[in-house]
């Protein structure tokens, strides 16, 4: 860090060390460096971890300021399906030799920064929650879940998948489920569960997005690309922009997501087609977000993280959750309003015809 | 490679594949749900004079369990659908992946290591 004063640019502190608070805080030349470091000493050490973020504003004062910061943890269950696990990293903690772990760490890390940059909101709750994540649980385990609490994450059967760690959209889609759990709490069934399913999907896609820093033209749109091996013909576990596509293998079939309310597929497997009919609000939240253009998570993302936090009812239908977008659009913008209400039109939730409810 | 299969391709019939279908003993197993949503059945069929231990294994499972969805807690879970066919009875039972222990789970391991073979 300069002690001259002469700082340029924002400098970012992963964690404050209380020797350097202690320091700060004595600081007659940094006073309002020192003034916010004593609040924090007063206040007692934040409950969760935190960001001290200084920077020189224009009138060459140094400015600190308190930033959430992630909490995570990474466990390991070794092949067994005992939950959480040994610990093998914590935040403070430096890389390790597993790759797995820090895969799950980083992609928790990108998942805490587009929260917290895109929509100011504090980790899964809202509040700092810990981010807890376990890798290598069960044997030959072809799959990533959310447990209510926690994420875990199999290493997958060497001729389907890989291991799941590897996909930064994987592990944005759980924690989303993380999210949503502590807002809408759509159910996970039928037409609220697809919803849950591509909410999740969205946190996954905007996750990649915000950490690769790309433009929606830029964006693959695709979920869990490089998780299959090789021999599997496709390119993804889901296209968001181009539902039913991701892949078409002799062994594992066609990708079975519909792109339309035309294609809607009724079943009673998997909780009602959760994983099949999210396809359709998928290509909506696409189609919206390259309409709008530029950085997906301050349009559309912004729209739908809006509509999931302001009252959407747990047995939300596509319908009724359009409604909340297009509403949640149209406090942002006549233009933003038009996309999102063309892109339900377009997957067939909406009718072209239906009139605005008054608000 | 394992066997996956689509949805609607009618491949999941429970009947026997053999003409002399009443006397042998078929268990279909088929796995939904999570994050990839990919759906994969593993079934065995034998004759039940060669089989006791695949009765056994179907007897030793609770088919009346009440199977509570809301036990399990958290999303991109499996969903395990089970069938069992024996000479005097026909069995069914849903269990999600936070239930799959005990009895039902040695019953699903046992079909799946049998289909690989």
């Amino acid at each position: 860090m300069s002690t001259t004063g002469v700082v340029e640019a924002s400098i970012h502190q992963g964690i404050v060390p209380g020797y350097l608070l202690a320091k700060l805080a004595r600081s007659s030349q940094y006073t309002r460096a020192a003034e916010a470091a004593r609040q924090t000493l007063i206040k007692g050490r934040p409950e969760y971890h935190s960001t001290l973020q200084l920077s020189v504003d224009a009138n060459g004062d140094l400015i600190a300021d308190v930033q959430a910061a992630p909490t995570r943890t990474i466990y390991d269950t070794h092949s067994t399906e005992q939950l959480p696990g040994d610990k093998v990293r914590g935040e403070d903690d430096p890389e390790v030799a597993d790759k797995a772990v820090n895969q799950a760490f980083d992609g928790l890390g990108d998942t805490f920064q587009l929260l917290l940059q895109a929509f100011q909101r504090d980790s899964l709750d809202g509040k700092g929650a810990p981010l807890d994540a376990t890798v290598h649980y069960g044997q030959k385990y072809d799959n990533a879940f959310w447990n209510g609490s926690q994420m875990v994450f199999g290493d997958g059967d060497g001729e389907v998948f890989t291991g799941f760690t590897s996909s930064v959209t994987v592990i944005g889609h759980e924690l989303g489920h993380g999210v949503i759990q502590t807002t809408a709490g759509l159910e996970y069934q039928g037409q609220s569960g697809a919803l849950n399913e591509s909410c999740a999907d969205v946190f996954g896609a905007l996750t990649e997005q915000f950490t690769l820093d790309q433009t929606v033209d830029q964006a693959s749109w695709l979920i869990g690309a490089g998780i299959f091996t090789p021999q599997v013909q496709g390119r993804a576990l889901r296209d968001m922009m181009h539902p039913g596509t991701a892949y078409d293998d002799d062994e594992l079939g066609k990708d079975p997501q519909p792109a339309d309310m035309a294609h809607y597929v009724t079943t009673t497997e998997d909780n009602g087609g959760v994983h099949i009919n999210s396809g359709i609000p998928n290509r909506a939240f696409a189609l919206a977000a390259t309409t709008i253009g530029g950085k997906a998570w301050e349009g559309a993302g912004l729209v739908w993280y809006r509509a999931l936090t302001s009252g959407v009812s747990k047995t939300a239908t596509f319908t009724e959750f359009a409604e909340q977008t297009i509403a949640a659009a149209a406090d942002i913008g006549d233009s933003v309003e038009k996309a999102v209400r063309d892109a339900w039109i377009t997957v067939g939730v909406i009718e072209d015809a239906q009139v605005r409810d008054p608000r | 490679m394992p066997r996956y299969e689509t949805p609607g391709d009618g491949s999941d019939a429970i009947t026997s594949q053999n003409g002399d279908a009443d006397s042998r003993i078929v268990i279909a197993v088929v796995r939904t749900g999570g994050i990839a949503g990919l759906r994969r059945r593993w079934r065995v069929e034998r004759e039940p004079a060669e089989a006791p231990e695949w009765v056994a294994l179907v007897e030793r499972c609770p088919w009346d369990q009440r199977m509570d969805a809301g036990e399990q807690t958290g999303t991109d879970r499996y969903v395990w659908s089970i069938h069992a066919i024996l000479p005097d009875e026909q069995r069914e039972q849903v269990v999600p992946d936070a239930l799959l222990q005990g009895a039902w789970r040695e019953l699903v391991d046992a079909v799946r290591a049998a289909d690989s073979d």
